[in-house]
């Protein structure tokens, strides 16, 4: 039990600093669903974050993992008739399997060309669903996506209809993905990709099989992505060829690298930053992409841990200041 | 039915000369700055909406032939000063992030200037109609791309290899720190070479213009397969971009025949393809 309480445990510092966050956003912001979005991108931020920040993987593929989360569940819900969970496991495995087949094909090549396997694969996942109108809608996206009850064996027991208790689910879900994916990175699965990332040559000379490890972290960033597309469509009840575009790679790559790679918490915040910025701007100017370049350069220019590494220092500064 | 395939294989020649201007531009700033260019595709989308600027308010198509590409070049050579070349020292994953803004910036400031509908763009007169041989009619345009972009392909690699610019950035390619201890001037070679590769894509961009107009979010697509044709061929290779273009341009053509709405998808089935039997593409190195 103490091993738990300490900072490193399940309900140390960040944790807590999490659930704060997580029961703070919908009572801050203007609506529920605003919220939810920021916590379903937060999610494909960090599932982004594990590869990029851990183990230097950059992926422009996770557009594809999202998309094929947001279709596939829609699919099952609207021609298989599957409730919640069911849904979301779908999602979840599909995700899992597309990204191990994707991360077999891509990590047999290493730094630019690995970003660029993933890019074109991306696209490949775009003009399948393109073109597979008939399931996916194509160019009109998929429409009427329901959003079930949760039940079990059959039993509706929670309504989600509501945008406060869908909130409430996908904020748990979000808890538990964090949770899972912090004792990932503190185990020495974690430690493994980190070294990986710090040196491949050195990680591999010492015996691990690095494939191995980054295809693992590949398809554990696939499943969580895809969940996170799949919450997505059940939200806003509609799956927009959007989805698989290329333009949400770039959207979840830049979340995770304007909040900081390399840091948790710090996903939550760019996606945060990314979600608002587009909710307010675009009402009073539908070009505030513009904006969003500028700012990504900036920041890399500037501030390259993003804006937690720059809370991060911030405080760091504040608190030598004290000392002194 | 022999016509029909004769008039795709020569269609696909077009689109692949198209994509190899656009690689092999993409593959030499790689090959000398080791830099990833993501906003490759922005700035061909550039080109093609200048093509549509320059031929409102010139009525020149030539004259949209020769600025067009100086143009982009030098609004390449303009971001290289100011922004690119503060990064060159990061690792790949910066050089990516940057000119995702890049990317982004020129999207935006596209729809800016010219509107969100994109624009279809006249083909000029002298070139309208088809040349007739035999039996067989195609578009003089269209023959008209082949034979230019041949040209300036050959312009290319006599430039690389047969002049003391093109020495310098071969040699630059396998060694920077000699070239530049040797006592050249790296910084304005670096700026040069990139605005050479991009002007390359903004060239590209005019070319097409008249085939298939100018949209604002064109550019990511046009990087889709730009890095296609890289994977496949090998970055840093001008014979590899040549034949990878080819081979794209001419799947994508004659998949349209056969299933027309599959076209696209095949170009990515074709690298799978590729990547499955030879991980290093066809002509690369380990």
């Amino acid at each position: 039990m103490k091993r738990l309480m300490t900072s490193k445990g399940l309900f140390g510092g960040t944790t807590l600093g999490v659930v704060a966050i997580l029961v703070l956003l919908p009572l801050v912001l203007p609506s529920a669903t605003l919220a939810t979005e920021i916590v379903i991108f937060a999610m494909a931020a960090l599932a982004c974050n594990l590869l990029l920040g851990y183990g230097g993987l950059l992926s422009f593929g996770q557009g594809l993992f999202f998309g094929a989360g947001s279709y596939l569940s829609a699919i099952a819900m609207i021609h298989g008739g599957v409730g919640l969970i069911v849904a979301l496991l779908i999602a979840i495995v599909a995700g899992a399997l597309i990204a191990t087949f994707v991360g077999m094909l891509s990590i047999r090549r290493t730094g630019i060309y690995f970003v660029m396997l993933t890019l074109a694969f991306s696209q490949t996942g775009y003009f399948l669903a393109y073109t597979l109108s008939k399931w996916t809608g194509g160019d009109n996206g998929l429409l009427d996506v329901p959003r079930p009850a949760l039940g079990l064996f059959g039993f509706d027991l929670i309504d989600l209809k509501g945008a406060d208790a869908y909130y409430v689910f996908v904020a748990v879900i979000f808890l538990a993905v964090y949770v899972g994916a912090r004792r990932v990175i503190d185990s020495p699965f974690g430690s493994t990709l980190v070294a990986i990332r710090e040196n491949e040559s050195r990680a591999s000379a010492v015996g691990f099989d690095t494939r191995h490890f980054k295809m693992l972290a590949f398809t554990l960033s696939g499943a969580v992505t895809a969940l996170a597309g799949a919450l997505y469509g059940m939200l806003i009840n509609y799956v927009p060829l959007d989805n698989i575009a290329m333009a949400m790679s770039e959207n979840i790559v830049i979340m995770t690298v304007i909040g900081g790679t390399g840091s948790l918490i710090g996903s939550l915040l760019g996606a945060g930053t990314l979600v608002l910025m587009g909710d307010f701007l675009s009402a009073i100017w539908p070009r505030w992409p513009l904006l969003l370049g500028v700012l990504l350069i900036l920041i890399v220019v500037f501030l390259r841990g993003g804006l937690w590494g720059g809370v991060e220092s911030l405080i760091g500064r504040l608190t030598r200041k004290d000392e002194a | 039915m022999l016509n029909l395939y004769m008039f795709q294989v020569l269609n696909g020649l077009g689109l692949g000369m198209i994509y190899f201007l656009i690689s092999v531009g993409l593959t030499i700033i790689f090959g000398l700055l080791n830099f990833v260019n993501f906003a490759h595709g922005a700035f061909f989308m550039i080109g093609c909406y200048l093509c549509y600027a320059l031929l409102q308010v010139t009525g020149q198509f030539w004259l949209a032939l020769v600025l067009g590409p100086l143009i982009v070049g030098a609004l390449a050579w303009g971001a290289e000063k100011v922004l690119i070349r503060r990064i060159y020292h990061l690792p790949h994953t910066f050089h990516i992030l940057v000119t995702v803004g890049v990317a982004l910036i020129l999207q935006e400031t596209a729809v800016i200037v010219w509107g969100p509908v994109g624009k279809s763009i006249p083909i000029p007169d002298a070139l309208q109609g088809v040349v007739i041989m035999g039996k067989f009619a195609y578009p003089k345009y269209r023959l008209f791309l082949i034979l230019f972009s041949a040209v300036i392909g050959f312009l290319l690699w006599l430039l690389l290899e047969r002049t003391r610019f093109g020495a310098l950035v071969r040699a630059g390619s396998e060694s920077t720190e000699m070239v530049s201890l040797l006592g050249t001037n790296i910084y304005k070679l670096f700026s040069l070479t990139f605005a050479l590769g991009v002007g390359l894509a903004g060239l590209a961009g005019v070319l097409s213009g008249p085939i298939r107009g100018a949209q604002p979010f064109m550019g990511s697509e046009v990087l889709g397969i730009a890095f296609v044709v890289v994977v496949i061929g090998g970055m840093g290779s001008f014979s590899g971009a040549l034949v990878g273009g080819l081979l794209i341009g001419l799947v994508q053509s004659l998949m349209t025949t056969i299933w027309p709405e599959g076209a696209s998808l095949m170009i990515y089935g074709a690298m799978a393809a590729v990547i499955l039997l030879r991980p290093y593409g066809l002509f690369g190195r380990a």
